[in-house]
């Protein structure tokens, strides 16, 4: 039995580990830095901040489950060495109901919290309310991308060497609407903290606004073959007028109406 | 290799073989025992080739622009890393630690069908060339991913003969994993000893029994959609084509295949922890019956939770793949926690088999994680198909099938070839692999939620991955490296070391299999100890700690004196 | 045996729950397909052993407090060594090959594979072996 004052000196050191480790990890949960939104970059969109606190959360709750497992193994392997001067075995002990029991339902009532705020985040941000203010056909073809501005009437195309500019006016609800003739892309834009896959023969939509000015990376995110990482584009968020003045553009270079590669999409889809 | 050149047997027959003749003694050989050798030296082999292919990844990603390769031979290279690991190495190793070890376990002669197991190996072994031969082929080796996505792996697409080597390969192989788990299945029911109740077989066995019923269940859809991919390859049939929602259809066979195939792969492993956490905490493993149940659980379950691959093709119902995913990690759990019991307030030391045992379970606790992460839908639509996904699969993948790999060849090694592997090397090594595994891996996660995707040759200098990839890449120079350490193990440990003369070399064993010699003669016993718990090699060689009935110990007592030992 | 019967029909159950719940929630076709035939097969595999344990009937190996010596002495002939599966093996192979490249292949491939069928099941029912 070791004597009761180390005992009660061990227990506190513990504890106040415990709060300091908290007050740190909780502290640095501030999203102004990469540190606090754990490497997801700075959310773009009205919808992404959601994503970005489900993903900080879930981080919170897995550390603390994984620094208290951590703990429990090091403690094992620490307190319960086998020094040269021992003989004999430990009690052999088989089981222990309560405990085994404890530690099935506690984990299925956190997975089961876990489960709760998932299924409201993503009820939220997969639906399509209809009242975009504009519709992108966005396509993806081996290995650049086209985006149909529907509303506006007009078009713009890529290459692999030469990654293609997607504009959008900041604060205006956008639907994206994929297609594509060949094979699976899909469409990731890191900062809206969302992609979708583009599923040839299936029509795939998704609704965002986003509300910061900026340009920001687009990559596919789907094997689609040899040059499936030259498959990159731009996203240009930008003022309404700005945007008014490049639709203007691409008309004027002889870019208005739809690009077809093989499938038609309307507008107001 | 210095092993071939051993005696198969031990049981006194010795007149010196010449090579020649061993080969064809490994070639026509129906010993359970070889046949296990044979599967984990190929699947080593493989291994290693699918390592070198790792590093040529890893080598073109250090820093952005193509440095060696050119964008196809990149897709290849990672399409045949993924697809030897996962089908060639894990899968086949799980077949040759069942070969090995379950028939000792159980107290059996051999397997049931002696011949089909041989079978197995060579349908294994002649698919797996297939698959690589893909390299030496002018259109070279298959490039679409190891997931071979609809349209993708066509023959519009993907019209090289390498493409078709690696589809007809792995069906030949998957046939060699169901005849596999039919042999495996029928030896567990059939041919254990007598006593040797279902409730007294070790959990490694158990846990043989539960990967082959997955086995069984989900490599014939496997064999089906590969065969149907081959015949829209080569007779223009149209079951994939994307006009009939051909994309989503192969997913869905594929993943519904794919996400048992990693429970395939994690249950055999989580066997092995299980059976070394005990001999070296000398306590009973704890939580038996729950472990039983929480491996069933898992097994059942995993059937169910396929689409959570799929949550970003806008084609799955989210919720009830979310939360059948999120529900497997609670057997998990209780697994995890039962095998910390095993070392609680036990007397632990920390041989290289244990080492590598608690490097699984430091690794794997954070992979398994991050796949609770990843169960949920919007956090997956970020983070799906990039570096993230590679992180997490690598930390439960490797993190289980390596770690507890290395643990069970420490472990067994004396049992099956009647050698001790060097124990300050078998630390180097773990240590090595440890170190050089994390500064590889960890990063990752961080790289793919800022943004790289996964599958990309190249990147470009603004996304600022450099440094990252950079940090990455020289962890995995020190991870190849690492195995030149066990390499250098092996030819000392055959070369310079006396062999083992006892039952038990460990001093704790507590299945069957430490109850026979080191290695066990052609049918395994010569005598067989009264088996009245999980654990009768324990209770033999321990008669004065383990906890049975007056009458069992007199039962055991008689056998000792009865055989003079 | 017989637990492992229970053990198939247990899964049975539990897997057309799924393929229940995976319908109702859903409705979808490939899905639900799926795993209905892995219920299906989970059934064929219960039903069978269950059949072939009542028949069987309790082995030593089931009961707690069986001697080694309970086991019937005659376990039973195991092949001590055989080239018929590096046979099967190698036509299998040839068979394959030539769906991936010629038929021919394919045809002599799938003639070696009744050959090497053959002897695997005649193998010890010749020579030394004939009764």
């Amino acid at each position: 039995m070791e004597p009761v004052k180390s005992k009660v000196k061990r227990r506190r050191l513990g504890l106040g580990l415990t709060a300091i480790s908290s007050a740190v990890l909780l502290a640095s949960c501030s999203s102004e830095t990469e540190w606090g939104r754990i490497g997801m970059p700075e959310p773009a969109t009205k919808e992404a901040p959601r994503i970005l606190s489900l993903w900080q959360g879930a981080w919170v709750a897995s550390m603390l489950v994984g620094v208290l497992v951590w703990a429990l193994l090091i403690w094992a392997i620490v307190k319960y060495r086998r020094k040269s001067t021992d003989t004999g075995i430990p009690e052999q002990t088989k089981y222990h109901v309560p405990l085994e029991i404890m530690y099935t339902i506690v984990p299925l009532i956190m997975i089961l919290a876990l489960f709760w705020f998932t299924a409201r985040d993503q009820k939220i941000l997969t639906q399509n309310p209809g009242d975009q203010t504009h519709s992108v056909n966005v396509e993806g073809w081996r290995w650049s991308w086209a985006f149909n501005y529907l509303e506006e009437g007009a078009y713009d195309v890529g290459t692999a060497g030469e990654r293609p500019t997607l504009w959008l006016p900041v604060d205006e609800k956008v639907k994206f609407i994929l297609t594509s003739p060949d094979v699976l892309h899909s469409f990731w834009i890191p900062a809206f903290l969302t992609k979708m896959d583009i599923v040839p023969g299936q029509t795939n939509e998704f609704t965002v606004t986003p509300n910061k000015l900026g340009v920001f990376p687009g990559k596919c995110a789907e094997l689609c073959g040899v040059d499936h990482s030259r498959m990159i584009f731009d996203v240009k968020v930008v003022t309404r007028a700005e945007y008014d003045a490049h639709i203007a553009e691409l008309k004027a270079k002889g870019q208005g109406g739809v690009i077809d590669t093989g499938r038609v999409v309307e507008a107001g889809e | 290799m210095a092993i071939l050149d051993k005696p198969v047997s031990s049981a006194g027959d010795f007149a010196p073989t010449k090579k020649g003749r061993t080969v064809i003694k490994w070639i026509t050989s129906t010993d359970h025992k070889v046949i296990g050798n044979l599967y984990m030296i190929t699947s080593f082999v493989y291994f290693m080739i699918a390592g070198l292919l790792a590093l040529g990844v890893r080598a073109e990603l250090a820093k952005p622009g193509l440095q060696f390769f050119s964008n196809e031979q990149y897709n290849q290279m990672f399409t045949m890393h993924g697809t030897l690991m996962l089908f060639l190495f894990a899968t086949s190793l799980f077949a040759g630690f069942a070969n090995a070890i379950m028939p000792l376990q159980i107290g059996s002669p051999d397997v049931s069908f002696p011949r089909l197991n041989m079978i197995s190996y060579w349908l294994y072994f002649f698919g797996g060339l297939t698959v690589i031969m893909g390299f030496i082929t002018p259109g070279g080796a298959a490039g679409f991913g190891w997931f071979a996505y609809a349209p993708l792996s066509n023959v519009i697409n993907s019209p090289n003969v390498g493409s078709d080597l690696w589809i007809l390969g792995l069906a030949m192989s998957g046939m060699a994993s169901i005849l596999g788990a039919v042999n495996f299945i029928t030896t567990i029911f059939t041919m254990r000893a007598p006593g040797m109740t279902m409730f007294r077989m070790p959990i490694f066995t158990w846990n043989v029994l539960l990967t082959s019923i997955l086995v069984l269940m989900v490599f014939p859809v496997l064999a089906a959609a590969m065969l149907m991919l081959e015949s829209d390859r080569k007779y223009g049939t149209q079951v994939f084509a994307t006009e009939n929602g051909g994309a989503i259809l192969w997913q869905h066979l594929f993943w519904f295949f794919g996400h048992p195939e990693v429970y395939v792969l994690a249950l055999p492993f989580f066997g092995i922890a299980s059976e070394i956490l005990p001999v070296f905490s000398r306590k009973p493993i704890f939580g038996y019956k729950g472990l039983v149940f929480a491996t069933i659980a898992i097994a059942a379950l995993s059937i169910s939770v396929w689409a959570h691959h799929m949550y970003v093709t806008g084609a799955v119902n989210l919720p009830f793949f979310a939360f059948m995913t999120m529900l497997i990690a609670v057997p998990t759990g209780v697994k995890f926690f039962n095998w910390i019991g095993t070392m609680w307030r036990g007397s632990v030391t920390f041989e290289t088999p244990m080492l590598w045992t608690i490097g699984f379970l430091a690794t794997f606790l954070f992979g398994g994680l991050t796949g609770v992460m990843l169960a949920a839908p919007p956090i997956d639509f970020h983070v799906s198909d990039t570096y993230f996904v590679v992180a997490h699969f690598h930390y439960v993948l490797f993190g289980t099938v390596v770690f507890a790999m290395f643990a069970g060849f420490y472990f067994w090694w004396p049992k099956l070839t009647g050698y001790m592997l060097n124990e300050k090397l078998g630390k180097l090594h773990f240590w090595l692999v440890f170190f050089s595994f994390h500064v590889t891996f960890l990063v990752q996660h961080w790289l793919g939620v800022e943004g790289m995707p996964r599958r990309y040759a190249d990147y470009l200098v603004s996304d600022g991955f450099t440094v990252l990839n950079a940090i990455s890449t020289a962890g995995s120079l020190v991870l190849g490296l690492s195995t030149f350490v066990y390499f250098w193990n092996l030819y000392i440990t055959h070369t310079r070391t006396e062999k083992v003369t006892v039952d038990d070399p460990w001093g704790w064993g507590a299945s069957l299999e430490w109850a026979t010699s080191c290695p066990p003669p052609r049918h395994n016993f010569v005598s067989i100890p009264p088996i009245r718990s999980e654990r009768p090699a324990f209770d033999l060689h321990h008669a004065e700690a383990n906890d049975l009935s007056v009458e069992a110990r007199k039962e055991i007592a008689d056998y000792v004196s009865g055989k003079g030992h | 045996m017989k637990f492992g019967g229970k053990l198939f029909i247990g899964l049975t159950i539990f897997y057309f729950l799924v393929t229940a719940v995976y319908w109702y929630m859903t409705q979808e076709v490939i899905g639900t397909t799926v795993l209905a035939l892995t219920g299906g097969l989970a059934f064929l595999i219960g039903f069978y052993t269950l059949f072939t344990s009542n028949r069987v009937g309790a082995l030593p190996e089931d009961v707690e407090l069986a001697r080694i010596s309970d086991i019937d002495p005659d376990y039973g002939f195991f092949s001590p060594h055989s080239w018929t599966p590096f046979a099967i093996g190698l036509a299998t192979w040839l068979f394959i090959l030539g769906f991936a490249f010629a038929r021919w292949l394919m045809v002599l491939g799938t003639l070696a594979l009744i050959g090497a069928v053959a002897a695997l099941l005649f193998e010890y029912y010749r020579g030394e072996f004939v009764k």
